[in-house]
């Protein structure tokens, strides 16, 4: 028996180089990328999908595609800056690499919105991934019926994509809704927490919803949509937990029974709502 | 396959054969314990060792795993599988090995665990001694252990050895086998099904019932608050585990700045950061923030979840965790029997 092997077996953790081609701070904690593989490969993937991405000798995170599939050649990213990987990651500048596996887990149910109204309720950097869902809808318009966005943030100063807010401000496509939990002095919308939009607007019970935020959104939103009569397998949630494999694996994200980076993080609420951990 | 019989006094040369042709991976002792180790020469054996500090799942998915090596040309694969054999296995310790063979090859394959696994000869054991905590006589007795190549029997006048696959029946040319008769192939029945009624624990339900009754405790909160109340949060109950699998993924820096690794360490669910998630800004949000939500999520994985997928618990009766627990609350026979309820335990 030989001792030693060389082998070229499929490895889970081997990423691919990807280049940044645009990198700008939308706020001083997060960065929005755009990037391309290195391989010249189209990254082919479904809004509401993952990356892990990563910066060898720092680590890797799970991130959400920020980007529509619709819009071909390059993808997005945002990172916040918060622990020692996204802090390096949100060093890099146009022209750097970085590495991501991609895409991994599973994305928003399209076939179950296709013909139907949609709501998506969006909390802070919950846009991002939601943003891949919002312009995947804007781009193949006719496949969808009234589209609602909501979106919430603590301060004015907190909120992203500033060049998409302003059209979908006066687009005619989304009826798109804002609100801050404190306003500044140049703020002249609605404040209060997210649901405080709902009055300001009709949802119809056959409306599909989706919701990405932080943990604490969920269930005001979700009250407020059984008020409204929507049938919970069409509430889509966007969830958030330590996802450190992507691959089903390393037991971080484990919910209940389920693993979040696989076998969500989207996950119909009727698949969730009797797992006690997922809203705690 | 094959059954064989080796007389007591030619083990040793099987042994230092089979080292000279591939590493041999085999409980020896440290101080009072015993471990799973490569074996420097066929005297260091102790096949009467009664249970290994850590299970022999090391062989194939080691404390520390490297996945990747990296340096300024990109990253290579670390999936180099070594051609080696596991001996002395315990039929408890080869269920485990088989629930982690179902487990890392379900949905994406992990190959950095399943090509050192295939590259692996198990030779599974029987037990000599019974350690003082186990209860593998009475956990998932419908499951029976199949990831082993060959199984050895310490009879009176030596060992019978049988094959199981290919790779098992080829460890014969090694040593100086003969068929076995059938009266040593009914002593080696005999005393595996012996060992059975050696065991000091015992559950006393079946798989089931425990999946049920113990995903129904769940929100009894009081129930692992109380289980939980002297848990240090350490993790030791899932290190010594044979059925645990999580890990935490680590890129370190070689000396040289330039190149490193990234590699993958055992994780433990009973630690405190497991679930947490960074917010920003000094933010954080923990999912199992309390140790009774801890301490519930590994027995839920243990005697619910889990027991579902693998056909009963992810437990093989080893009594590692009863014995490494410090505060001795981790014993999975006193916690189930205790929420199924029992002679051993008042019903919750």
């Amino acid at each position: 028996m030989g001792h030693q092997c060389k082998s070229t077996i499929e490895n889970l953790f081997m990423p691919e180089e990807a280049e940044i081609v645009r990198a700008e701070f939308m706020t001083p904690a997060e960065k929005h990328f755009t990037l391309r593989l290195k391989s010249g490969k189209a990254m082919v993937f479904e809004p509401g999908q993952m990356l892990e991405v990563s910066l060898f000798g720092f680590g890797e995170i799970p991130i959400g595609f920020a980007s529509s599939p619709t819009r071909k050649g390059t993808f997005d990213i945002v990172v916040r800056s918060v622990g020692r990987v996204s802090s390096a990651l949100n060093r890099l500048e146009k022209g750097d690499s970085l590495w991501v596996r991609a895409p991994l887990g599973k994305g928003f149910d399209l076939e179950k919105m296709r013909g139907r109204d949609v709501l998506v309720v969006a909390g802070g950097i919950g846009l991002c991934p939601t943003r891949s869902l919002i312009n995947y809808i804007l781009d193949r318009r006719s496949e969808f019926g009234k589209f609602t966005l909501f979106f919430g943030t603590k301060t004015p100063k907190d909120q992203l994509f500033r060049e998409d807010l302003a059209q979908w401000r006066i687009s005619k496509n989304v009826e798109f809704h804002e609100t801050v939990d404190r306003a500044d002095e140049n703020w002249k919308g609605n404040v209060g927490v997210i649901t405080t939009l709902f009055k300001n607007t009709t949802i119809s019970p056959d409306t599909v919803a989706v919701i990405c935020g932080p943990p604490v959104m969920y269930k005001f939103v979700i009250r407020d949509l059984d008020r409204i009569g929507i049938a919970r397998d069409r509430i889509f949630v966007d969830l958030e937990r330590r996802m450190k494999c992507g691959v089903g694996k390393c037991g971080h994200c484990q919910m209940n029974d389920l693993y979040v980076c696989m076998d969500g993080p989207v996950f119909p609420y009727s698949k969730v709502q009797d797992r006690e951990e997922a809203f705690g | 396959m094959s059954v064989y019989f080796l007389k007591e006094s030619d083990l040793t040369f099987f042994l230092g054969r089979l080292l000279a042709s591939s590493p041999v991976i085999a409980p020896v002792a440290k101080k009072s314990k015993f471990v799973f180790a490569e074996l420097g020469s066929a005297a260091e054996l102790r096949l009467d060792y009664d249970v290994t500090l850590l299970p022999p799942k090391t062989a194939f998915f080691p404390v520390k795993q490297k996945l990747l090596d990296f340096g300024p040309d990109g990253p290579k694969s670390a999936i180099t599988p070594r051609k080696q054999v596991l001996f002395g296995v315990h039929f408890y310790d080869i269920k485990g090995i088989d629930m982690l063979d179902q487990l890392f090859a379900e949905g994406h394959r992990d190959n950095n665990y399943l090509a050192n696994r295939e590259a692996t000869t198990v030779v599974g054991s029987s037990i000599q001694k019974v350690s003082s905590r186990a209860f593998f006589s009475t956990v998932g007795t419908d499951v029976q252990p199949r990831g082993h190549d060959a199984f050895l029997t310490h009879v009176t006048a030596g060992y019978v050895f049988e094959t199981r696959t290919p790779k098992g029946e080829a460890l014969i040319s090694f040593g100086s086998f003969e068929k076995a008769t059938a009266a040593q192939i009914e002593e080696a029945a005999g005393v595996n099904a012996a060992v059975l009624k050696r065991c000091p624990e015992k559950l006393e339900h079946s798989s089931e019932l425990i999946a049920v009754k113990v995903r129904n405790a769940f929100a009894n909160e009081e129930l692992w608050t109380d289980l939980a109340k002297d848990c240090f949060s350490c993790g030791s109950c899932n290190i010594v585990c044979p059925t645990c699998y999580c890990f935490d993924v680590q890129d370190r820096w070689n000396l040289d700045q330039v190149s490193g690794t990234r590699h993958r360490t055992w994780d433990a669910c009973l630690t405190n950061d497991f679930s947490k998630v960074s917010l920003g800004a000094g933010g954080s949000e923990n999912f199992r923030e309390r140790r009774g939500q801890r301490f519930r999520h590994r027995m839920m994985r243990k005697a619910a979840y889990l027991n579902e997928k693998l056909g009963g618990p992810a437990c093989v009766g080893c009594g590692r965790c009863s014995a490494g627990c410090v505060p001795d609350i981790a014993d999975p026979v006193r916690i189930i029997n205790r929420i199924v309820g029992g002679r051993h335990g008042s019903s919750v």
